[in-house]
C-alpha cells in the first residue's frame, strides 16, 4: 500500500518558539489516523504545513508523493481540508461559496451543480442553500466547511477539530459522515476528543511539544495502556 | 485548469463581493453628494456659476477624486481581511496561486473603482451640458488621470493590506498616507521650491489641473488672481510627470503587495 502523507523531519519555529521538532510520520493510503496531543503540541502547525498555509523551517511534507512546499497547487488539489475554525464570506450563500471553490478546482456545469446538492444534503444544509452565510451559526459554518471539503471528492481529508461548535446531534452526524467517506479516503484527523478519534480512526499519533511520542493502532495502545485515554495521559505527562 | 481561468473565477466572485457590500453604494452616494454640494453651493454663495466651463469642470472633479479615494475602502480588507477574518483558511487551501488570488482581487477592486469614476464623470457631463450646453474635451484627459489615480491608490492600499494585521489598520494607514502625509510633504516641497510631482497628492491634483492649471482654477473663483496673498508660488503639476508618478505607485505598490502576500503565512 502506498503512502498518502509523508512527513519527514518537519521542524517549525515561530520566532524562537519550537512548535515542531523533527516530526516524522507516514500515513498509508485509505488509512484513518487521529492526531492527538495537548494544546500547543503542534497538531495545527502540522496540518497547516500540509495545507500549504505555513512553511516549515526545515524538513518536508508530501501528499501523494507531491512536496507541498515545492508544488503547493498540485498537492492541494489532492486534499480537502478544515483547518482551525474556518470562516466564509458572509455575503455569499452556501451554493455560491461551493460554486466558487468548485470552479477554482476545475469543476463546472452539471457535475458541479449535482455535487453541490449532494454535499449540501450530506451535511444537512438543504434548506439553507440559498441563505447568506452572515446568518449562519458556528455549527452551520462547520457543516458548510465539511461540505466544501468533500465537494471535489479528494483522496485525502485533513481535518482539524471538525466537530467544534456543533451540537451533540451534529457531532454524531459529522462522525458518521467522516466514518462513511473515510472508508475510501485517507483521513488525517486532529482532535482533543479521544472517543471521537477512537470511533473514526484505526491509528493514532500522539505528539507533544512538536515531537512524536507514539504512532500505532488504537487496539495496540489499548492493549498496552488499558485504554486510549490512559495511553494519552501517560504519554503526555498527565495522571493516568 | 489554467491559472488564467482561475483568475477569471476569482475576479467574478470578488466583484460580486463589491456589488453585495454596502460600501460601493455609500461611496456612490458620497460622490453624488459632493457634486450636488458644488452645484448648489456655488451659485448660492457666488451668485452664479463660473463663466468658463473649464473652471466648472475642474471644480466638479471633486466627485471623481473622491470616487478614486473610494478604492481604499474596497482594498483595505482585500488581503488583510483573509487573515484577520480567517476566510483564508478556506480560500488558501484551494489549488490556486496566491498571486492569482491577489491579481483577481485587484482587478475586481479596480472594476468597482471604474464604476465609481464613470458615475462621477457622468454627473459632471450632465451638469455641464445642462449649465453650459457643452463639455470640454479636456475631460477625457481628466477621466484617464482619475482612472490612473484610482489604480495607484488601489495599489498602495493593497500594499498596506498585504502586511497589516487587520483590514481597519490597512484602511486607516492608507487614508493617513494619502490624505495627510502626502499633502504635508507636498506642501513642504512647494514652500521650499522643490519639485513635488512625485507625491501622490500632487498626482491627484492633476485630475483637476489638467483643465488649465491652478491659474485658471483660481481666476475662476473670487479669490482674486493667482497667488493672491499666498507665501509661495503655486506651480501646476506637469500632467506627464504626474502620470508617470502614478504609474510608478501603481506598479511598485502592486508588485510589493504580490511579493508580501505570497510570503505571508496563515499561522
Amino acid at each position: 500500500m502506498s503512502e498518502s502523507i509523508v512527513i519527514e523531519n518537519l521542524t517549525k519555529y515561530y520566532n524562537n518558539f519550537l512548535a515542531l521538532d523533527n516530526l516524522c510520520l507516514k500515513v498509508a493510503e485509505n488509512e484513518n489516523i487521529g492526531l492527538l496531543g495537548p494544546n500547543g503540541a503542534g497538531k495545527s502547525t502540522t496540518l497547516k504545513i500540509l495545507c500549504g498555509l505555513i512553511r516549515a523551517s526545515s524538513g518536508t511534507a508530501s501528499i501523494d508523493g507531491i512536496n507541498v512546499a515545492q508544488k503547493p497547487e498540485q498537492a492541494l488539489s489532492r486534499i480537502g481540508a478544515i483547518v482551525e475554525t474556518p470562516e466564509f464570506y458572509p455575503f455569499l450563500t452556501p451554493q455560491e461559496t461551493l460554486r466558487y471553490f468548485g470552479r477554482l478546482r476545475g469543476m463546472k456545469g452539471d457535475e458541479l451543480r449535482g455535487r453541490i446538492k449532494e454535499v449540501i444534503h450530506l451535511v444537512g444544509l438543504d434548506s439553507w442553500i440559498n441563505v447568506k452565510i452572515e446568518k449562519f451559526s458556528r455549527g452551520m459554518k462547520q457543516r458548510l466547511a465539511l461540505a466544501q471539503t468533500l465537494l471535489h471528492d479528494p483522496p485525502v481529508l485533513i481535518l482539524d477539530e471538525p466537530g467544534l461548535g456543533l451540537d451533540p446531534r451534529g457531532v454524531v452526524e459529522f462522525r458518521q459522515i467522516i466514518e462513511e467517506v473515510g472508508k475510501q479516503k485517507t483521513v488525517f484527523f486532529a482532535s482533543h476528543q479521544l472517543t471521537e478519534v477512537a470511533q473514526i480512526c484505526n491509528q493514532v499519533a500522539i505528539i507533544d511539544r512538536g515531537k512524536l511520542l507514539v504512532y500505532g493502532s488504537i487496539a495496540e495502545l489499548e492493549k498496552k495502556y488499558q485504554s486510549l485515554e490512559h495511553a494519552y495521559l501517560e504519554l503526555t505527562g498527565g495522571v493516568a | 485548469m489554467s491559472e488564467l481561468e482561475k483568475l477569471r473565477v476569482v475576479i467574478g466572485y470578488e466583484f460580486l463581493k463589491h456589488i453585495r457590500r454596502k460600501r460601493l453604494y455609500v461611496i456612490l452616494g458620497l460622490t453624488l453628494l459632493a457634486e450636488a454640494a458644488v452645484l448648489i453651493l456655488l451659485p448660492a454663495l457666488q451668485g452664479s456659476y463660473p463663466d468658463n466651463v473649464l473652471v466648472m469642470a475642474a471644480i466638479l472633479t471633486v466627485g471623481p477624486s473622491l470616487a478614486a479615494i473610494g478604492a481604499i475602502f474596497f482594498a483595505g480588507d482585500a488581503i488583510a481581511g483573509e487573515f484577520e477574518n480567517k476566510t483564508g483558511f478556506m480560500l488558501f487551501t484551494n489549488p490556486v496561486r496566491r498571486t492569482t488570488l491577489v491579481i483577481g482581487k485587484y482587478l475586481a477592486g479596480f472594476a468597482a473603482v471604474i464604476i465609481l469614476i464613470i458615475f462621477g464623470y457622468l454627473i459632471i457631463t450632465i451638469s455641464l451640458l445642462a449649465i453650459y450646453g457643452t463639455v470640454p474635451v479636456e475631460m477625457l484627459k481628466s477621466f484617464g488621470l482619475a482612472l490612473l489615480y484610482g489604480a495607484s491608490v488601489l495599489s498602495i492600499t493593497f500594499l498596506f493590506s498585504s502586511f497589516s494585521k487587520g483590514a481597519m489598520g490597512a484602511t486607516v494607514i492608507t487614508l493617513v498616507f494619502i490624505m495627510v502625509i502626502s499633502p504635508i510633504i507636498e506642501t513642504v516641497l512647494m514652500l521650499t521650491d522643490n519639485p513635488h510631482w512625485f507625491m501622490l497628492s500632487s498626482a491627484g491634483d492633476s485630475i483637476a489641473t489638467v483643465y488649465g492649471g491652478y491659474e485658471l482654477f483660481m481666476e475662476g473663483l473670487p479669490f482674486g488672481s493667482m497667488n493672491g496673498g499666498m507665501p509661495f508660488e503655486l506651480e501646476s503639476p506637469n500632467v506627464g510627470l504626474t502620470a508617470l508618478a502614478m504609474a510608478i505607485y501603481l506598479v511598485v505598490g502592486f508588485v510589493l503587495s504580490l511579493w508580501i502576500s505570497k510570503r505571508r503565512q496563515l499561522a
